[in-house]
């Protein structure tokens, strides 16, 4: 096992009677690594968050962080780990300070430098406007971007990111992306991330791991994954249909519209392609 | 442990102190009713055991108040497990479950504690004396630790708020009315008493209402009330484990 990994997971499987929700997935991360776990819903994505987090108990499987098992020293684990779950868990009945205070005690932040810490981070976030207002007066982009803060105040050496954008409106969505390449490059957080949007993992994510029903069906960086399938899709509109053919360059495309009496449309190969190619189905149904 | 003790209570008591007037309202209208309609209105000029009924009633809605605001933070922790999710921060958390426990534990206390004075203020207003000593101290303690425990039990055991509901109507209410706090139980059939005797509000009501009344303590009830604070315990960690299933 590489100790410079700051994750290792191996053979991780959740059962729940008689149904695997995760089964047996393996991967590692390297410190800096920005990776997307892209799925469809139910394909497994939450239950592998918290595992990883130790919300929930694995059936079987083992996970390292910087080499030591998770279950033994699950605490000093626990202190290097950031996450933002799919929903807002913030006290809306406290202030923006009180919530991110109430966490630094938890993360065992020395009393002197607590306040310095939110601060800091509060203007690193553009919220410093929020600090003394209630949570349940916060946009939901505010709050968003409040629960990834907080999941930064003890300087996570890696993030966990649940779905981070689902329900915000596409403006909103950006602001919420660039803050998180933000932390990827300034502080250098590996992250983990995980979502059914294609562009979102494309944008975003150096490595995408492609999971489908439990299993994590592929792994590599989002170009090198289109290019196994070829960059270019031709897309037959059949009458009850769309049929997808894939081509390495935009020429063969065109070449092969000739023969078609159907509307023909020729576009870039996208994740949601690769995925059709590997499972048969779509991720966004 | 002491982090999550003090995050725990950090959470708890700055929220409390956002609702302290509302929550020290509410808790102060049912013992007064309780207190008109059984002290003024039924039991003037009733003695139970010597006592004027008023004297026998005050330290069982002591007992009642305490256990009411005890267990009250049971249904908290469920809104902060199934609807706000709060509770997952304690969770993945770098803190032991047994900081969390005694934190939530000591909250109960804390509120179960202000429910004592409530009544004290009416014994007061009342005019009915009362012997305010140790092993009365000792004994609201372990009686208000005893109910938050087993609020965090439940709260760790139910799945849903209707859980919670069920925990209330069949074992807190029943105990409230079988438990002698507004009668003595050994009125009660025997198949009863057998029942009394397993729930833990009917030792934490007899040392407390003889200790405040002037009467002789049973030092073995008071071992009893330590021992399901230790039990109690025992159950909140192995239910907060079991969350983790």
């Amino acid at each position: 096992m590489n100790d410079n990994n700051v994750l290792t997971v191996a053979g991780l499987r959740k059962k729940y009677k008689d149904k695997a929700a995760v089964n047996g997935v393996s991967f590692a991360f390297s410190t800096g690594e920005f990776v997307g776990l892209l799925g469809p819903n139910g394909a497994g994505k939450t239950t592998t968050i918290k595992m990883l987090t130790g919300l929930i108990r694995p059936s079987a499987g083992t996970i390292h962080y910087y080499g030591s098992d998770f279950r033994q020293q699950s605490q000093t684990s626990k202190a290097l780990i950031g996450v933002v779950p799919q929903q807002n868990n913030l006290d809306r009945d406290l202030t923006a300070y009180e919530n991110l205070y109430l966490h630094a005690i938890l993360y065992g932040i020395p009393n002197g430098v607590r306040t310095q810490r939110i601060d800091e981070l509060l203007d690193f976030s553009g919220l410093a406007d929020y600090r003394n207002r209630q949570v349940k007066q916060f946009s939901g982009g505010t709050m968003r971007r409040l629960v990834i803060l907080r999941a930064l105040l003890h300087e996570p050496k890696i993030l966990f990111l649940d779905e981070p954008t689902v329900g915000l409106d596409p403006q909103i969505r950006r602001v919420i992306w660039d803050f998180i390449v933000k932390i990827n490059r300034v502080k250098n957080t590996t992250i983990l991330l995980t979502t059914h949007y294609i562009e979102e993992a494309e944008r975003l994510c150096k490595r995408v791991l492609v999971i489908n029903d439990g299993s994590i069906i592929t792994d590599g960086d989002p170009e090198t994954l289109k290019d196994g399938i070829g960059r270019f899709v031709l897309e037959i509109h059949k009458d009850d249909s769309i049929e997808e053919e894939f081509f390495d360059t935009r020429d063969e495309a065109l070449a092969a519209l000739h023969n078609s009496t159907y509307t023909c449309k020729v576009r870039g190969v996208t994740l949601e392609d690769v995925f059709l190619r590997l499972t048969g189905r779509r991720i966004n149904v | 442990m002491f982090n999550g003790i003090y995050a725990v209570l950090y959470r708890e008591l700055s929220i409390y102190r956002k609702r302290a007037i509302k929550q020290i309202l509410s808790s102060s209208l049912s013992p007064l009713l309780f207190l008109i309609a059984f002290g003024w209105g039924f039991g003037s000029g009733v003695t139970v055991g010597g006592l004027p009924y008023i004297s026998f009633l005050i330290p069982g809605l002591i007992t009642m108040n305490s256990l009411n605001q005890s267990f009250a933070i049971s249904a908290e922790i469920n809104i902060s497990r199934f609807y706000f999710h709060t509770f997952d921060e304690y969770l993945i958390a770098p803190v032991s479950h047994a900081g969390i426990v005694v934190g939530e534990a000591l909250f109960g206390v804390f509120r179960g504690l202000l429910a004592a004075v409530i009544i004290f203020i009416y014994a007061l207003i009342f005019k009915v004396t009362l012997f305010f000593n140790p092993i009365f101290l000792i004994a609201i303690v372990l009686h208000t630790f005893i109910f938050s425990l087993l609020a965090v039990t439940t709260s760790m055991i139910v799945k849903d708020h209707s859980g919670q509901a069920l925990v209330n109507n069949f074992v807190i209410t029943p105990m409230i009315f079988l438990c002698g706090t507004f009668y003595p139980i050994d009125k009660l059939p025997y198949a009863f008493k057998l029942l009394v005797y397993v729930f833990p509000l009917t030792y934490s009501t007899k040392v407390i209402r003889a200790a405040l009344t002037g009467g002789e303590v049973n030092i073995l009830y008071v071992g009893l009330m330590a021992f399901y604070c230790i039990m109690f315990f025992l159950t909140s960690l192995w239910a907060l484990r079991s969350v983790e299933a």
